[in-house]
This record gives C-alpha cells, structure tokens and sequence, in this order.
C-alpha cells in the first residue's frame, strides 16, 4: 500500500514539475519582455530593474526557469496587472468559491445518478430504463451553458423564483448563498450525473451477475437487501473512480458557469486574466489549475486504493 | 444484390457490408446519421440554404418574431436568425471535424511507434501524454488562445490538442493488443517490414476504434468551439457561430428568448445526433468498450 502510494505520488510529482516548464514554456513564447508582462501597471525603469533582478531575466534560461519555480512554489506568481495585488492571493481567495460550485455539483450529480443507475440496472429493458438511458444521453449532449441561460430564462425570467446571477458568500447568508449556487450546481452536476448513471448502470449489472449476489440471494435475504447491501456496495467503487476522473471536467465546467452566472470564482478569474491580457495571471491560474487536477488525481487513486484492497496488490487500478 | 454478386466480394467487403447492416438496424443510430449528415450538408451548402446574407442588417426590424420572412425572426441587429445558424454550422463542423483529423494525425502514428517498440520510448510518450492531460481542457484553451490569440484556427487546434493524449492512450493500448496476434507473428516470419505489418495488419485492425473515437470526440468538439466562441476565445463577430450567437443573446433574455433558443438547440441537436451515431458505432464496431 504505501509502496502503491509512494510511487503514485512520485508519477504526479514528475507530472507537476514537466507541467511547470510547458507553462513557464508557454510564457515565454510570448512576444515580448518577460519583465513587462510580469512588472503589471508598475513599468518605471526601475521596477523593471528589480523585476529583472528578482526573476533573473538577465540569467540563462535554465537558470530563469529556476528562478521562477522557487518562486512559483511559494505562491509567488508575480504581480497581477491590477495593482500591485498578488496573483498568489488573487487565486487562493478564489478557489474555495469553485471549491463550493464543485462540491455542490458532485452532490447534484450522485443524487440523480445513483438512483437512476440502480434502478436501471435493476428493472433493465423497462421503460424506466430506457427513460433514464435518454436523459443520460441528453445530458451529455446538452452544451451546460445553453442549459445555464434555459434555467436562467425558466426559473429567473419567467418564473422569478431564482435569482439570475451574482454570488453571496456562504457564512454571511447561507441561504442566499444557496438559493444563488443552485442553478450553477444544478448545470454543473446534470452533465456529471450523465456519466454516474452510465457507470452505475453497468456496474451494477456486472454485480447483479456475480456470484456472491446469488449467494446472498440463495440464502434467503430480501431483495432489497441483496440489491443495497451487496450489489449496490460493490457498484459504488466505480462511481468513486468516475467521479474523480470527471474533476479535471468540472474545473473547466466552472470556468463557463462561473461566467455565466457571475460567480468570482476560480473559473471567472480564469477568463477575467485572458480579457485583461494579464499574463503573471495567467500562468499563475493555468499552472495552479494543472497542479490542483493531478493532486485531486492523486487523491482519488489513494481513496480509490483504500477502498479496494485488491489493486494494493497488483498496483493497476480497475 | 443476388447470390452471385456477394460470392464475389473479397472478404473486407463482405465484412463492410454486415457492418453496415448490423448499424442500420438500430434506428437511434440511424436517426444519429441522418441528422448529422444534414448537418455536414448545411455546412457545406451555407451561402445556397441561407436565405439572407447573415451579416446583413434589416434596421426596420430588429428582435422581429419568427415570421414567412424570417423563420426564426431577427436578433438585435435585424439579422435573419435562421440564416446565422445556418452559417453557425460552417464553424461547428469545421472545429469538430478539422480538429479530430488534426488529433489523429498526430496521435495515431506516435501511439502505434510507441505500442509497437516500446522500449523508452513508451514510458516517455506516456509521461508526455500525462502532463497533456494535467491541463483541464478549458484551461488549456483558455492559455493557447492567450498565447496564439483568438480565432476559429486556434480553437481548432486548441480542441485537437486536447484529443491528442486521449487518442495516443487508445491507439497504444490497441497496438499493444494487436502485436501478439498470430496474423502480426506470421507476418514478422514472412519477412514483413515493421512500417508494412503497422499499416496493412495493425493499422487496419484498429480502424473500428478509431472511428469511434472520432465520432465521440467529435461532439466534444462541437460544444468545446461553441463554448470558446461564446467566451470571446473562439470565432469572432460578426462571422455567425453558435457561441457567438449565444453570448451576443445573453442582454436580450427576457425580450427575445429565441435568440437563446435556437443557436442552442442547433449546437444540443449536432452534439445528440454524433452522440447517437457513436454509440450505434461502437456496439457495431467495437463491442468491447459497450457502456
């Protein structure tokens, strides 16, 4: 196990540090002085001295590139063009907002997915089947922000239930902040919970199938039981592997609801940097986006490994 | 077609046909088909199916109900809807279509070398397929349109850029599969160049995933482009895009909700019909990956 995990975690420290320079890459294909685009509003001659100084711009390229990832792993991004406010602070102020969109949305879709999956499975070729195999199609070909305008269109313009944008935090109104998130996890959420009821539904006809299912029902146990206890148990490990392979889906997913439903989260930051051309910003969102996905990655390959001693053993998951 | 006729066709013709019967039986795939080939039609015959030029303004009638003139009425400009989703069409196929050959080609060959060989080079395509898919694929596109600046170009080739690890994951694992067949071991005892077993016995082995794959990849595509365009990262006004569309209607939600409605529905019906004939194509074609 820790063998496992060991080695899991040395993969996505390489990941981490080979993404580093496609990003530090990446900035320095830009046209122009590197020290312009990390100096922000503050351009004197001599801020760009200590610019160049502080970033060794003046160093090889190797030696830049040194440079700019020490600095990068202590949160230190560079100055955003809005001045002087730091792009490390910028970003860590608005992650727990995404944070929330997220959590929220991987609620949403388990609610709607699992039970769709199970009963699915369990009444497969009924009408309820192929009902809920429809709508997974439909929500994974419906594009989520055409849905984000729809319920803004239904639930706040013509219904007026919702309102249609902007973001409260949640400890100084956790209603209003909840009534406010509903509509983004909702569009968030009904995409993911397409894949879980997929996954869920095969899975469990996978158990339905297995020995210890007919074990348990030769045994003499209610059905109910054999489907929740047994079969749905087992299904559930899947889900988990699902689920987090869909996160790298929901940074980008939040990046588009964020947009639409006004949210200062992660996402929005994201195309508020691209607008203002704010380039320290940029490379502060996209490398802290790469780093987050493959830790959470990480995370769920460590859960996945507790949850499933069997992989312990043979190293592969699945 | 009479006995005969069949007697004669060489055995993949035979097998292209049973493919192509066992797919026409399933009418959702069917359904998927037809509707995305009207699609790849409206793209292609834009200027003749459009009714009105998609840029001209008809300042008389600006946000106009859908009528015998305007079919899906006008947006805030007077612009005849219909025919600016019409148009929209042209850069959805092209991102969809364009940016999946674009992956393919250069996933396809770096998959097979590295399956094939292996040796070092596997473990260094896997690692650079790894850190490919540590960028969330909105935030990749967002970086590329930062560097390379927007247009429909660059979000094509942020939407191939994000297929790339995928497809060269799936072509290695196939060629790794497919070399220990007994066809590729004989082949290496006749004699068989390595370029010649990978084109005439791995390649054409895996031609059903592959299509698949590109199927799948294609709605993906489509909604990637229509995301971009309305995020500003894509097309740009005034060319006529989905997104475009989308984003520009956003102001205009509570007079005029067709405005949302129609380019959505065009972009929710093209992703559906490509989904649908993926999964009919992957029961046909490739039985093993069923979901």
């Amino acid at each position: 196990m820790r063998a496992f995990l060991l080695r899991k975690t040395g993969a996505a420290l390489i990941v981490v540090f080979l993404a580093s320079i496609v990003v530090f890459a990446g900035t320095r294909a830009l046209p122009g002085d590197p020290a312009l685009v990390l100096a922000g509003e503050d351009r004197t001659p001599q801020a760009l001295e200590e610019i160049r100084a502080k970033y060794r711009l003046n160093d090889p390229v190797p030696v830049q590139y040194a440079s700019w990832l020490t600095h990068a792993l202590t949160g230190d991004f560079g100055e955003s063009r809005r001045a002087g406010i730091a792009v490390g602070t910028t970003i860590l102020d608005r992650i727990p907002i995404t944070l929330e969109l997220a959590f929220l949305s991987i609620i949403v879709a388990l609610i709607l997915g699992i039970p769709a999956g199970v009963i699915a499975a369990v009444k497969r070729g009924s009408a309820a089947d192929y009902a809920s195999g429809t709508l997974a199609l439909v929500g994974l070909s419906i594009p989520h922000f055409w849905l984000g305008l729809l319920l803004i269109l239904v639930f706040a313009v013509k219904l007026r239930l919702l309102p249609a944008s902007g973001y409260v935090p949640f400890f100084e109104d956790p209603v209003e902040n909840l009534r406010r998130m509903a509509m983004p996890a909702l569009v968030l959420g009904t995409g993911v919970s397409a894949i879980v009821m997929r996954q869920m539904r095969s899975a469990m006809l996978d158990s339905l199938g297995a020995d210890y299912v007919r074990t348990a029902r030769a045994k003499g146990l209610a059905e109910r039981q054999v489907i929740i206890g047994h079969a749905m148990r087992n299904s559930l490990l899947t889900v988990v592997t699902v689920v987090g392979l869909q996160l790298g889906g929901l940074i980008s997913g939040a990046v588009i609801t964020e947009q639409i439903f006004v949210i200062p989260g992660f996402g929005r930051l994201t195309i508020e940097a691209v607008n203002q051309r704010d380039y320290a910003l940029i490379q502060g969102v996209v490398f802290v986006a790469a780093a987050g996905y493959v830790i959470i990655n990480l995370l769920v390959d460590a859960l996945y490994s507790v949850l499933n001693p069997r992989i312990r053993v043979s190293g592969q998951p699945g | 077609m009479s006995v005969q006729d069949v007697a004669v066709l060489s055995p993949r013709a035979r097998r292209r046909r049973r493919i192509r019967r066992r797919l026409l039986r399933r009418p959702l795939a069917v359904a998927g088909l037809v509707v995305a080939l009207v699609f790849v039609v409206v793209a292609i015959f834009a200027p003749v199916i459009a009714p009105y030029d998609p840029g001209r303004s008809d300042f008389s009638a600006p946000l106009a109900g859908p009528s015998a003139e305007h079919l899906f009425g006008t947006d805030e400009l007077g612009r005849d809807i219909f025919s600016r989703v019409v148009w929209g069409a042209r850069a959805s196929i092209q991102a969809g279509v364009l940016s999946t050959l674009l992956a393919m080609a250069f996933a396809v060959p770096i998959g097979l070398v590295a399956g094939y060989y292996r040796g070092w080079l596997d473990p260094v395509v896997a690692r650079m397929t790894d850190v490919m898919l540590a960028f969330p694929f909105l935030i990749l596109a967002v970086g590329l349109a930062a560097v390379l600046g927007p247009s429909l170009t660059n979000a094509t080739i942020a939407l191939a850029f994000a297929a790339v690890p995928v497809l060269i994951r799936v072509t290695r694992g196939e060629t790794l599969a497919l070399r220990e067949e007994d066809y590729v071991r004989a082949a290496v005892a006749n004699g068989a160049s390595d370029t010649t077993i990978l084109a005439r016995h791995i390649l054409p082995n895996m031609a059903g995933t592959l299509i698949v794959q590109a199927t799948v990849w294609i709605p993906t595509a489509i909604i990637g482009e229509a995301l971009l365009s309305f995020l500003g990262l894509g097309v740009q006004p005034p060319t006529p895009s989905w997104g475009v569309m989308l984003s520009a209607a956003q102001p205009f939600i509570d007079q005029a909700p067709r405005l949302v409605i129609f380019p959505g529905l065009a972009i929710f019906l093209a992703t559906l019909s490509f989904n649908l004939l993926g999964d009919g194509l992957r029961d046909v074609l490739d039985p093993r990956t069923q979901t």
